[in-house]
């Protein structure tokens, strides 16, 4: 999938007027002035007032681990050599946001990573970004402006676990893209070993809508526990396919219209098949509490007619083949559980030989790829129940697979 | 209290702790340890500690 999708922006805004992509109209970067005028220039505000706004309006990191941020800058010193890392990785093979916000927004991403090194008074950011595209569209854009001195671009590598905030972390350092074995936290041990307040590109986004607005104006929109909009991606069956900016609240049914029941995927290639999303909202709490988190804000519904076991088939083996290969659990775990999908698919398949594999993959990993490539596997078994009878009775349902998750080409 | 962890980036599947610490350490079918339970009662730390040190990839930790 590429940065092309279509950047929704329909002028009636059904979801809620949008924040982040304010003011975008055509499918490129707002210039430096149109950025001026919808956004004004950066907000700078002190340590203890972002900290505070960012308490009051409960954002949540948008990378998908939905982490609380004022407790992750609470957890910065108050002083000495320290940095900022914004994550543009986007690892996530069905997210486009994260590409899009950059390559339609940059501005808007830079003013965040300047209000966030200002309020630490950190030495400098840096944005981290793999997609060519939204790189020339951030380089054009520091190009364009005088106050972002302290802000430097740095190009990485392809890849899931790739995305990942240590492993982002560590191939800057030392040029070996994966999660560390020790559970060191950015915070603590960052780039360069520095302390490092490190979050997603959208994160660094609506901190700046944040800075500018202040909690009260920023909490105009939302719900009352998670104030604000989201970014979603929604792919296949879905009210518009593309980036759209929600007010969080939406119901999930309205992104999703008509034929309930069909099987959904809320979060992405690590994400959870569900069978109803009736009363469901776009609210990380609410959507962790029922069993599937909204990840890095992926909603996939494949389209009627076709078969969605064989693609879960597909997805799980480029989820295993996707291994960073440091963990034994997950090198020889994922292939066998990708092995026991595609034995359903067949029509054959052992339910409890599936469960037992994936309670010895789950939570013995260095990184969540393991974990979240386990919830595909075994939700997709409880949500596709009908399917797999089907399969089972007839060795086929003889619909064409679906496609609507484009699996990535392999980069190394 | 005493636990144990294994650094999965590290760990080659030797099973040297699930034999030194069985009480705490199985196999799982492709022979990496199953930690049964991470907390090490005050009996078995010496044994805790003598699998950390055999482990030939150094991948399991005592704290």
């Amino acid at each position: 999938m590429t940065v092309t999708d279509p950047v929704a922006t329909a002028p009636s805004h059904p979801f809620g007027a949008p924040r982040l992509l304010a003011g975008v109209a055509a499918h490129r970067a707002l210039t430096w002035a149109e950025h001026r005028a919808v956004h004004g220039v950066p907000a700078l505000r002190p340590r203890a007032w972002l900290l505070e706004s960012l308490r009051a309006v409960n954002l949540l990191g948008r990378g998908g681990a939905a982490f609380p941020v004022a407790v992750k800058l609470e957890a910065m010193p108050l002083g000495g050599p320290m940095t900022v890392l914004v994550n543009g990785s986007e690892g996530e093979p069905a997210s486009c946001k994260d590409r899009a916000l950059m390559t339609v927004a940059p501005h808007l991403v830079i003013d965040g990573a300047l209000v966030v090194t200002h309020a630490l008074g950190a030495t400098g950011a840096t944005i981290a970004v793999h997609d060519h595209r939204a790189h020339a569209a951030l380089a054009a854009a520091l190009a364009e402006r005088p106050d972002a001195a302290a802000v430097t671009l740095a190009l990485t590598r392809a890849g899931f676990a790739g995305g990942e905030i240590r492993a982002v972390v560590n191939g800057l350092t030392t040029g070996l893209a994966r999660p560390g074995g020790r559970r060191d936290l950015p915070h603590d041990r960052g780039l360069d070993g520095r302390p490092t307040f490190a979050s997603n590109v959208e994160t660094f986004a609506q901190i700046a809508v944040l800075a500018r607005l202040g909690a009260a104006g920023y909490a105009e929109t939302g719900t009352r526990d998670e104030p604000g909009t989201s970014l979603v991606t929604l792919v296949g069956d879905v009210v518009q396919a593309g980036v759209l900016e929600v007010a969080n609240g939406t119901p999930l049914d309205a992104l999703l219209p008509g034929r309930p029941g069909a099987p959904v995927l809320v979060g992405g290639f690590h994400g959870t098949w569900v069978r109803s999303t009736a009363g469901l909202t776009i609210d990380r709490a609410a959507l962790r509490a029922s069993g599937a988190p909204l990840g890095a804000g992926v909603i996939a519904r494949p389209h009627p007619g076709t078969c969605v076991l064989a693609e879960v088939a597909a997805v799980s083996q480029w989820l295993a083949e996707e291994s960073a290969g440091q963990c034994g659990p997950c090198f020889f775990g994922l292939p066998a559980l990708a092995e026991d999908v595609r034995a359903f698919a067949a029509g054959q398949g052992s339910e409890a030989q599936l469960l037992r594999r994936a309670s010895q993959v789950r939570g013995r990993g260095a990184c969540a790829h393991p974990d979240g490539a386990v919830q595909f596997m075994t939700s997709a078994l409880v949500a596709l129940a009908d399917d797999i009878e089907v399969h089972r009775a007839h060795g086929t349902c003889g619909r064409p697979p679906s496609s609507i998750l484009a699996i990535p080409r392999r980069t190394s | 209290m005493t636990a144990i962890a294994v650094d999965w980036t590290r760990c080659d599947g030797h099973g040297l702790c699930a034999r030194l610490l069985p009480e705490k350490i199985g196999l799982d079918e492709w022979g990496y340890p199953l930690v049964l339970d991470p907390e090490i009662e005050p009996h078995l730390v010496g044994a805790a500690r003598r699998a950390a040190a055999a482990c030939p990839a150094l991948a399991l930790r005592v704290r």
